[in-house]
């Protein structure tokens, strides 16, 4: 929940040194903006563009000769080798900042949002040198993650000239963990597992329908007694109050009777927008909950004509879904 | 290279999808490119060690697969004058991103578009954001 | 002669907490803030109060609310479920109670971390293999598992049915948060809505979109039911009568997913909860000056005013458009804002402010206010009751 009342005051109180002051980690460029640093640059994101390579290309174009790809700008500031040995700078306020915050509990963070403007691109030969201030520091927020603090930053990058080429913001959150994660879930293997759609609870009323989809049946159960069918499916008949019950396959035809198109929140297994849908079936007085697949979501409406198909969804999951009869 | 021209864009155009398939590979090899060692983006070991499965993307490489998106459907006489990505989901091994973008915005007065665009991998939204660039 | 519920109760003292988005303290607390905070209202001490009851969803257990708020001997303690269906079942119960003499000044409270905690937004998940589990494993497999979802289903039939467009949804939603930003209590307090707002907001479950949505707050509210003769000699507040209450669930029922009924477009269940109503109170539709309607979702508004006579079926787009709902209307609704604009604490928030309607202290008080309907949660088994004036 956060720190509270006095403790909560205290705190916000030791922050306020640090807004609007630099970082103090030096940030200047090792080497001018180079061609071989571009090309490198360029193989591992697969950049084909011909500006950054390709001199006479470069030349054809307004730009007129080779310049560096733009989102490149941090790179020719950041120390490399040294971010995975070298001791932490003592000057470096940010990190200092960062302590403050891990000492009371706020032991997240997370990157959040970055912003660059460029002013112009870069061109060989060029070099940059930046400096970071610490910009703004939120409010106490409740967030997703946990309750904590949004800190942004804002670099300056200027040229040998003294001339501003670009600016970033990057804003972190601080956060106190609202629980343990999770252990992240794996397969056999170890390698991380996908995500998949959220299994059905599978007990004595309705474990023999889902058996019948994973068969490839799309079941319909059947008072024994008085054959009224019934969906979903339930342990006693609400006409004559038998317990005796079968089932038989449904036709697959039905009509759209209502239907949604989820947007939010989106939860992992599932594609989105997704459309679910109320059919009516050809099997008078019963209704289906389903997905509506092979067509835009958008397209879905009341009327729609459909039918029905038992499709694996998942690796080892079949679902009954239906698609518009062309 | 054609480069698309400001006057054939109209708002809601939709940009040429890609599938981006996140490789152990691109994810190491765009973090040292950018000069970015930090241990998660090359270290699986560091990478568990911070929670994660594997190593998983830095913010440049991002960045960088976000600019490519666009100017793969720009062209060389396009300018990018400002990106701002808000990020998701993280991006590891054996992901693909699918990267879909529309024009948001139209300005005469700079002839310039914004263009709104996601890159989605298996978990959700691995960033979002709009690219702003000028064209001819 | 059969005991009804007519006349047999009183609220005496109404207690909340703050609204907002992070209380930074426990559910626990909240409940008990709020419960102390009732009692001090009805001009009672905690050793006068002998009977508890809260929603099955509250995380509060009675007996520790008690112990924490100095409440001694109890003689009555029960739950009622279903979520936000509770919202006036709870009153229910303690409307029974005092009338039966069971208890004699019974504490009603519900509490949550709405925001910073379990967020409903989020959806079902897990837990023991319950009959209610398996309700939700026929929807969860495709993707319909939070309250948006199964309430967009409703809408988006009645919309085919009637021609109820999302601005007519607008109208509830912009009423409401006129009425918020008066409300210092609310969290939209200074905080108005144009119909632009509305309409550009992000889609949530389509036809639903962001403003049709209640919010998600944390906070605590409580009340203090007794016996009419014993609130007429209590140094209270202001005591609102309870004319009627009642509770229903309706044939083919499910929770929030009643979707095999031979139509959707209206809700069974509250029709019985306004039948009950209309014939224990003995009142009709034009005796009710002002209301407060259950507002999870924009929409499931104009279904209860078909359900308790206000209008014809189908026909509540009509009856609100010229701001019947709005200060000066046929009914001014939700004048704290709803759950929508003011908060959403399960409906009982709601509660409070039909007690200030009929006190006429409320931040948006109609000049008329003589009977206030108060509805609970849609779309499951349900409840609602009439306050009027004490003599």
């Amino acid at each position: 929940m956060g720190l509270q009342g006095k403790e909560r005051e205290a705190f916000e109180k030791t922050l306020e040194p640090y807004v609007g002051i630099e970082i103090g980690i030096k940030e200047i460029g090792r080497d001018e903006i180079n061609q071989a640093m571009i090309r490198h640059w360029c193989e591992a994101l697969d950049n084909e563009l011909p500006i950054y390579t390709d001199a006479e290309a470069a030349a054809d174009s307004m730009h007129g000769e080779i310049v560096a790809p733009p989102t490149m700008l941090q790179a020719w500031i950041l120390p490399g080798m040294e971010m995975a040995t070298g001791e932490p700078d003592p000057n470096d306020k940010q990190k200092e900042l960062h302590r403050l915050f891990d000492d009371v509990g706020y032991t997240g963070v997370v990157a959040t949002n970055t912003e660059q403007e460029y002013n112009r691109y870069l061109k060989l030969g060029d070099r940059v040198k930046a400096v970071t201030v610490i910009e703004t520091i939120s409010e106490q927020k409740a967030t997703g993650l946990g309750i904590g603090y949004f800190i942004n930053t804002k670099t300056t990058f200027t040229d040998q000239n003294d001339e501003v080429v670009g600016s970033m913001t990057f804003r972190v959150l601080k956060f106190e963990p609202s629980q343990q994660p999770a252990a992240a879930p794996t397969d056999d293997s170890g390698a991380p597992a996908k995500p998949t759609r959220i299994r059905p609870a599978l007990a004595h009323d309705n474990q023999w329908w889902w058996e019948g989809v994973q068969a490839d049946k799309f079941l319909i159960q059947r008072c024994e007694d008085c054959g009224v069918l019934r969906h979903p499916p339930r342990p006693m008949c609400g006409e004559c109050q038998s317990i005796r019950w079968d089932s038989v396959e449904a036709t697959g035809q039905g009509e759209v009777y209502s239907y949604v198109v989820i947007h939010y929140p989106e939860v992992p297994g599932y594609e989105y927008p997704l459309a679910v849908a109320v059919v009516d079936l050809e099997e008078p007085g019963l209704r289906f909950v389903t997905n509506v697949v092979d067509c835009d979501p958008e397209d879905v409406h009341i009327g729609m004509k459909v039918e029905a198909e038992v499709r694996e969804m998942d690796p080892d999951f079949k679902m009954v879904v239906f698609k518009p009869i062309a | 290279m054609s480069s698309v021209q400001y006057a054939e864009t109209n708002v809601g155009d939709a940009l040429p999808e890609q599938k981006i398939e996140v490789t152990s590979s691109l994810i190491v090899g765009g973090a040292l490119a950018s000069q970015d060692f930090t241990p998660v983006h090359h270290d699986r070991g560091a990478a568990q060690a911070s929670g994660m499965q594997d190593v998983f993307m830095n913010i440049l490489t991002t960045n960088g697969l976000c600019e490519r998106f666009v100017t793969d459907w720009a062209g060389s006489d396009a300018q990018v004058r400002k990106v701002a990505i808000k990020l998701g989901t993280p991006n590891t091994p054996g992901e693909t991103m699918t990267m879909t973008g529309t024009v948001l915005e139209r300005n005469d007065a700079d002839k310039t578009v914004v263009v709104e665009l996601a890159g989605k991998n298996t978990w959700g939204n691995h960033v979002t954001g709009t690219i702003t660039l000028a064209l001819p | 002669m059969p005991t009804t519920l007519k006349d047999e109760a009183a609220i005496v003292g109404i207690g909340q907490t703050e609204f907002s988005k992070n209380s930074g303290r426990s559910e626990l607390q909240l409940a008990c803030e709020a419960t102390a905070a009732a009692i001090k209202d009805a001009g009672l001490t905690p050793d006068d109060i002998d009977g508890m009851t809260t929603f099955t969803m509250d995380t509060s257990d009675e007996i520790e609310v008690a112990r924490a708020v100095g409440i001694k001997d109890l003689t009555f303690f029960s739950r009622t479920p279903h979520g936000g269906g509770a919202a006036i079942g709870v009153m229910h119960q303690a409307v029974m109670a005092v009338a039966t003499g069971s208890a004699n000044y019974v504490v009603v409270y519900r509490s949550l971390n709405g925001r910073s905690g379990a967020r409903y937004s989020e959806g079902v998940s897990g837990g023991p293999t319950t009959s209610d589990l398996i309700h939700w494993s026929w929807y969860m497999p495709s993707g319909l598992m939070t309250p948006a979802s199964w309430v967009a289903m409703f809408t988006q039939r009645y919309m085919f049915e009637t021609g109820c467009t999302s601005l007519d949804l607008a109208e509830i939603c912009m009423a409401q948060r006129e009425h918020a930003v008066n409300n210092p209590n609310a969290f939209f307090y200074q905080r108005p809505m144009t119909l632009e707002d509305h309409q550009t907001a992000r889609k949530i479950v389509d036809p639903l979109r962001l403003y049709d949505c209640c919010q998600e707050t944390d906070g605590g509210t409580a009340c203090i039911v007794t016996t009419p003769e014993r609130a007429r000699d209590l140094d209270c507040g202001g005591a609102a009568l309870i004319r009627s209450v009642a509770q229903g669930a309706g044939a083919e029922q499910e929770s929030m997913t009643s979707f095999y009924r031979p139509t959707i477009s209206s809700l069974p269940e509250m029709d019985l909860v306004a039948k009950q109503n209309w014939e224990i109170s003995g009142l009709t539709p034009d005796d009710i000056d002002c209301a407060v309607i259950y507002d999870a979702f924009s929409s499931i508004v104009l279904w209860q005013l078909e359900s308790f006579g206000f209008c014809k079926p189908g026909e509540a787009k009509d009856f609100i458009k010229d701001g019947a709902l709005r200060l000066g209307g046929r009914l001014p609704s939700n004048t704290h804002g709803g759950q929508l604009s003011e908060a959403y604490i399960h409906g009982m928030n709601g509660v409070n402010e039909g007690v200030r309607l009929i006190r006429g202290t409320s931040s948006n008080q109609p000049a008329k206010n003589g009977h206030v309907l108060v509805t609970a949660g849609v779309g499951i088994p349900t409840s609602a009751m009439i306050l009027g004036q004490l003599d």
